[in-house]
């Protein structure tokens, strides 16, 4: 048993003693026997704290430790690295946690928080009396990663990880990739198009032989853990032959606009947010990659037009199911844009109101003139915030990337047509950093900026064959004014992906704003609580395509650090058996998911013992013993049981 | 017996999913009884009975198993496992005339810090009026 | 001429030269993340700090948005995991000179280190030294808000947290040599220069704050009651001077605040058009602290835009709002002093299309970010390219974002352009992830 304990006390700053008497819980705990010495401090964590400690432990001959400070996901390993350089076994160390489940959780009652982190402080001491010395496991890890979504986010934590010398498993649910970006021609703020980085990361990707793509693929299912993942893999036939490739080969790319033309099944295409119609077999943009046309396998009729023109047509394609091993994940699973309800300012009530993403798409494919509708398009109106900041509604927060996006637009518009005005009704334009630049230029040509706030939304009303917007603009003294637009465009923000099974299937945790959450946006900002998934990209916040790019090397940057070593060092709490109480039943063996159970002779008697290479120290086998024979190290009935005595005493 | 002072509850969380919901409800500033005190396992399924009746010997009034439910990392079966030892101390408590309300489980989810707190107010006051009719 | 004939020697002079895979130019966070990204993967970093400890500008300030964490909780475990790490090593208050590409095989460049004049080694940081020492001089660490001694340690959480002694304003007493119980004190050290061989290089160099001096109108340096955001941040650290917030002028607990948001941002008559990205939250941050600090005081925030963009951003304005601050959509127009040190602030306000006047006790400016300039010498010949405002320029943005125009040299955090925290360990893991690569390429 330890009985020269250090314990420390920390202020964070004022986060915890705000609320907690750090001094009275100092003094309270100073009294229980086998506390050597109790001291409060500023930070623990700070260096200086950090060498005070192991001074203490060198100078006093301490043989244990407690630090009362922050939740133990923050700072369990960095205190555990001073226990190491002070001499200590790390195991020789409690952390107490009197911030997040006391001083913040309980700071409308702080005399209550002080007794209650008198109590958690003494069960910590209590615990670590009868803690032993462990040392960690080392599991094998495979240098694997399955990474979902090929936006580019995903092809180029691809690209990186594979140059690491990871095998890359990216699994793409469309058939094409690129993402959101294939889909946006002129780019801020370099001059590149969205097929040129698209372009440039998929040829990166197809002569990469660590990396495996699969298209019209998604994740099925997922068993095991960090290091050893087996992700199933459900594949939809494309029904094109993989040998089809149009690029540079004139013939084939004829016989394919026939065989698209053949086809009668007409669909929306998703493509240009759902602004014009594709055919059931498509490769319609140059953006698109694989450079080899698809079939939809939802709406396709098979009726066999197209295989007329093209022999690469084969309806035997089979769905398939592929299982791959991989020793982490690195969703990049993106956001789709925002979908306006119907009536919300007048969207699919009043012709010419469209999208922000339906606005870029028009400027793509209008090339001398602006039209939509076939009618001339002179006066183009945006409101902004459309689906963010909403004061009803779930979006609460910004969406970051339209403001300066949809300025973009209106530039590239007024660039490309004659005579295009723009009026911009926003709610205070967020072109932050050098995108300021973009607000500056669209002023400077004359773009007009009207404002409003939450308590006056604009009113959009069709009034004969005239589009109007009824604004109260906060520049002008509140002046109610009128916009008459050819084209009103909903600036529409980003939400998280539909119909992503990703997280449920992961369980990875979603934020308030429904984006997956990281742990800690300064300190673990690409990864999440289940070990081994990471997440970068705009499926965890809206992003523009640099920041979703740093953060996708990031992510690979950590992935790659997790796996690449082959193994990962685990916890040593796994089952132990006691030889002397165990009579084997076998009921623990029943219950244990990972075979690390099995049955030897021990002294002239079958008893139970336990593989630590399998062992994941779930406990499941503890409560089903009959004769309490197991206990999980760590968490034996001594360090439990003193603990729940000191925590009511 | 007891009066004022609130019931104490001892909550077994989970490292990976319960005890991150916990962390979420005071990082959110969302506040339960002060009179709530969380224990860190790795997973529901590996709370003895024994632990539970150690806890009301000693003077606590109410266990919360805060579930992995079908989160739990280590296997699906933990629901299941959960649920029977939750059936089993309920019988040691029948035997040992322990109101069985006095133990709870839920499935708390790695980001269900609303929900944990709805809970913690809810026993708190099912344990407070258990009671004043005791009383 | 002197120069070139001192690397020729150098590169003679094998046996002096330390040999790094890296070397990272700056000790902040961005700089940190990015050494220790590297570090973990094996390879062998140098890091060059200018000033007397690493943490940057992180490590000076209070709670950071919008999680409302202390920033020093957050950043000395970097900080220390940084210094404690094994493959990296760190030459504080020193600088790099002369970068060099050499044809094939990296780069040589010499790490300048100035004297301290006081023995790095033996030096606890117990400060009986500055006790003391009678010479009082402003504390730049607390944005001159208070006084230091010239021999001082240069903050609580400061890393290496050993003492310096400050020659332009020593004068030589030989008091603290006297009281030093490790004898560290050593007025014969003198500046060194290392040579080194590196295979790349990252710049982490950070940014300066605007010096709000230059807009007359203000009245920054004449007025003692307006001061800049980050004097106001040093008040509301946990180590702050006067464990209260007051008035410098005559110490008098302020209840009526007006920050002016842009100053030194997106005003091209400064020379910086830019938007700096921070300022906005910081100042909604700052605004939240100061009613938990002065519940009675009244906030006042003028801006033109609130810029909330990043992930919890607006939520944490909205916050701001909802407990009371006031944000007025205004332009300052100028600033005048009373009799008592109240100040008059006249601006235009937006809303009411009216110029107004309104009384506060103490205006906080909140200036903007521009870049640490690359010194001229930290490059001999080649140097990366720099864009419009002085940012190192990002020559594939979209797909490699901490590529530079020097190939083997790359840019993390605010030397690319204004960031915050979050967006500065992101742009600092592209870095490490791109120069990882670069290095297996050479390999």
């Amino acid at each position: 048993m330890k009985n020269n304990i250090g314990v420390y006390i920390c202020q964070c700053g004022s986060n915890i003693s705000d609320y907690v008497d750090v001094e009275k819980v100092r003094d309270e705990v100073s009294k229980i026997e086998g506390v050597a010495i109790a001291k409060t401090t500023m930070f623990a964590c700070a260096d200086s704290t950090q060498k005070e400690i192991i001074e203490d432990v060198r100078n006093k001959k301490l043989d244990a430790m407690v630090v009362a400070s922050c939740s133990p996901k923050l700072h369990l390993f960095t205190f555990r690295n001073v226990a190491i350089r002070a001499g200590l076994n790390p195991y020789h160390y409690v952390q107490v946690n009197i911030r997040e489940q006391d001083s913040w959780a309980h700071s409308d009652h702080p005399a209550e928080a002080t007794l209650k982190a008198i109590g958690l402080v003494s069960a910590g001491i209590a615990r670590v009396k009868h803690s032993k010395a462990l040392k960690s496991i080392d599991i094998p890890s495979r240098n694997a990663v399955a990474i979902l979504g090929a936006g580019v986010s995903g092809m180029r934590a691809a690209i990186e990880m594979a140059d690491m010398g990871t095998e890359v498993h990216l699994i793409e649910r469309e058939h094409f990739v690129g993402g959101r970006t294939s889909q946006w021609s002129q780019l801020f703020t370099t001059r590149q198009s969205g097929e040129e980085v698209v372009s440039g990361l998929y040829n990166k990707i197809i002569n990469n032989e660590n990396i495996s793509l699969y298209t019209g693929a998604e994740l099925l299912s997922m068993k095991g853990s960090v290091g050893d993942f087996k992700a199933k893999i459900r594949i939809i036939p494309r029904y094109i032959k993989a040998d089809c490739i149009l690029k540079d080969n004139q013939e084939l790319l004829n016989a394919t606009l026939k065989a698209i033309n053949a086809c009668p099944v007409e669909i929306s295409d998703d493509f240009n947010f759902n602004i014009t119609k594709r055919k059931a077999i498509y490769k319609n943009y140059h953006s698109e990659f694989p450079e080899c046309p698809a079939i939809d396998y939802e709406h396709c009729t098979k009726c066999g037009e197209c295989a007329k023109y093209l022999d690469a047509v084969d309806f035997e394609q089979k769905e398939q199911e592929v299982e791959i091993n991989v020793g982490a994940f690195v969703v990049a699973t993106g956001f789709d844009p925002y979908e306006p309800e119907k009536g919300e300012y007048a969207y699919a009530e009043v012709e010419n109101v469209i999208t922000l993403p339906q606005f870029k798409r028009l400027i793509e494919m209008n090339e001398k003139e602006l039209t939509y509708r076939n009618k001339a398009v002179k006066n183009i109106a945006y409101i902004y915030c459309v689906g963010s900041r909403q004061t009803e509604g779930k979006n609460n927060y910004c969406s970051r990337y339209c403001c300066t996006s949809a300025i973009h637009a209106a530039i590239h518009a007024r660039n490309k047509y004659r005579d295009i005005n723009n009026f911009h009704i926003n709610r205070g334009i967020r072109t932050y950093g050098k995108q300021e630049l973009l607000y500056e230029e669209s002023s400077r040509n004359g773009d007009i900026y009207l404002q409003f706030d939450e308590e006056n939304i604009p009113v959009v009303e069709k009034q004969g064959e005239k589009l109007i917007i009824k604004v109260k603009d906060i520049l002008t003294q509140e002046k109610e004014l009128e916009v008459e637009a050819d084209l009103l465009v909903l600036v529409t923000g980003m939400v998280p992906r539909k119909h992503s099974k990703v997280s449920d299937i992961l369980k990875i945790p979603l934020g308030r704003d429904h984006f997956f959450n990281e742990i800690h946006p300064k300190l673990k900002p690409v990864e999440t609580v289940i070990d081994g998934v990471f997440i970068c990209g705009a499926c965890q916040a809206p992003f523009n395509i640099t920041e979703t790019i740093k953060s996708s090397l990031s992510a690979a940057s950590k992935a790659n650090a997790l796996i690449s070593k082959g193994k990962i060092e685990l916890e040593p709490t796994i089952a132990e058996i006691n030889p002397e109480q165990c009579s084997w039943c076998g009921a623990c063996t029943e219950v244990c998911l990972y075979d690390a159970i099995r049955k030897i002779g021990h002294n002239g008697k079958e008893i139970a013992e336990v593989d630590e290479s399998k062992c994941k120290g779930c406990g499941m086998c503890l409560p089903v013993c009959d004769q309490n024979a197991i206990n999980l190290i760590g968490y034996t009935d001594k360090e439990i049981e003193s603990f729940i005595d000191a925590l009511i005493s | 017996m007891k009066t004022n002072i609130q019931s104490k509850i001892l909550v077994f969380s989970t490292e990976k999913i319960s005890d991150p919901a916990i962390d979420l409800a005071g990082l959110l500033k969302k506040h339960y009884p002060p009179s709530v005190y969380t224990i860190n396992v790795p997973c529901s399924s590996s709370v003895k009975p024994k632990w539970i009746l150690h806890a009301f010997d000693k003077g606590f009034d109410g266990v919360f198993i805060a579930a992995d439910g079908t989160d739990c990392p280590y296997g699906e079966t933990c629901s299941d496992n959960t649920a029977n030892i939750v059936k089993q101390a309920h019988q040691e408590m029948k035997a040992r005339g322990i109101d069985p309300a006095r133990l709870k489980m839920a499935a708390i989810c790695s980001v269900c810090a609303e929900s944990f707190v709805k809970q913690m107010i809810s026993f708190t006051k099912a344990l407070e009026n258990e009671q004043k009719q005791e009383n | 001429m002197n120069r070139n004939r001192k690397i020729d020697f150098m590169i003679n002079d094998k046996d002096k030269t330390e040999e790094y895979d890296v070397l990272v130019v700056g000790g902040g966070i961005a700089g940190e993340e990015a050494a220790l990204n590297l570090a973990n993967q094996g390879y062998k970093i140098i890091m060059v700090e200018k000033d007397l400890s690493i943490g940057g500008k992180m490590i000076h300030l209070s709670k950071v948005f919008p999680t409302l964490d202390c920033a020093a909780c957050i950043t000395t475990p970097k900080v220390s995991e940084t210094a404690r790490h094994s493959n990296i090593t760190i030459y504080t208050y020193s600088e790099v000179k002369g970068i060099n590409k050499l044809n094939g095989s990296g780069f040589m460049a010499r790490v300048e280190r100035k004297p301290r004049y006081v023995n790095e080694e033996t030096c606890t940081g117990c400060q009986i030294c500055e006790e003391k020492c009678p010479v009082f001089v402003q504390d730049q660490f607390q944005y001159d808000l208070v006084g230091r001694k010239a021999v001082y340690v240069p903050f609580s959480i400061a890393n290496p947290r050993i003492a310096t002694i400050d020659m332009d304003n020593c004068i030589l007493c030989g008091a603290c040599e006297k009281a030093c119980p490790a004898d560290a004190i050593d007025f014969t050290q003198e500046k060194e220069e290392i040579p080194i061989h590196i295979k790349s290089v990252i710049l982490a160099t950070g940014y300066k704050l605007f010096d709000p001096v230059v807009i007359e109108r203000y009245g920054y340096g004449r007025f003692k009651n307006v001061v800049t955001a980050m004097q106001m941040e040093r008040q509301l650290v946990p180590t702050r001077p006067y464990n209260n917030v007051l008035r410098p002028g005559d110490g008098k607990m302020p209840d009526n605040i007006a920050y002016v948001l842009c100053t030194g941002s997106r005003d091209a008559t400064v020379g910086n058009p830019i938007c700096s990205q921070v300022c906005c939250m910081y100042s909604t941050k700052q605004a939240q602290l100061l009613m938990g600090a002065l519940p009675m005081a009244d906030i006042t925030i003028y801006f033109l835009h609130v810029r909330a963009f990043g992930k919890g951003f607006e939520e944490f304005y909205q916050q701001g709002r909802s407990m009371g601050v006031e944000f007025i959509k205004g332009k300052i127009g100028k600033i005048t002093e009373k009799e008592n040190g109240d100040l008059l602030v006249r601006y235009e306000d937006i809303r009411e299309g009216v110029v107004k006047e309104a009384e506060h006790d103490m205006v906080v400016l909140s200036v903007g970010i521009l870049p640490d300039i690359i010194p001229e010498d930290m490059f001999l010949k080649e140097r990366p390219e720099l864009d419009p405002f002085h940012y190192v320029m990002q020559v594939d943005e979209l797909s490699n974002p901490a590529k530079t125009s020097m190939k083997g040299v790359f840019v993390a955090g605010a030397a690319s352009g204004p960031m915050d925290i979050p967006d500065s360990i992101l742009s600092a893991g592209a870095a490490s992830s791109e120069t990882a690569t670069y290095l297996r390429r050479l390999s």
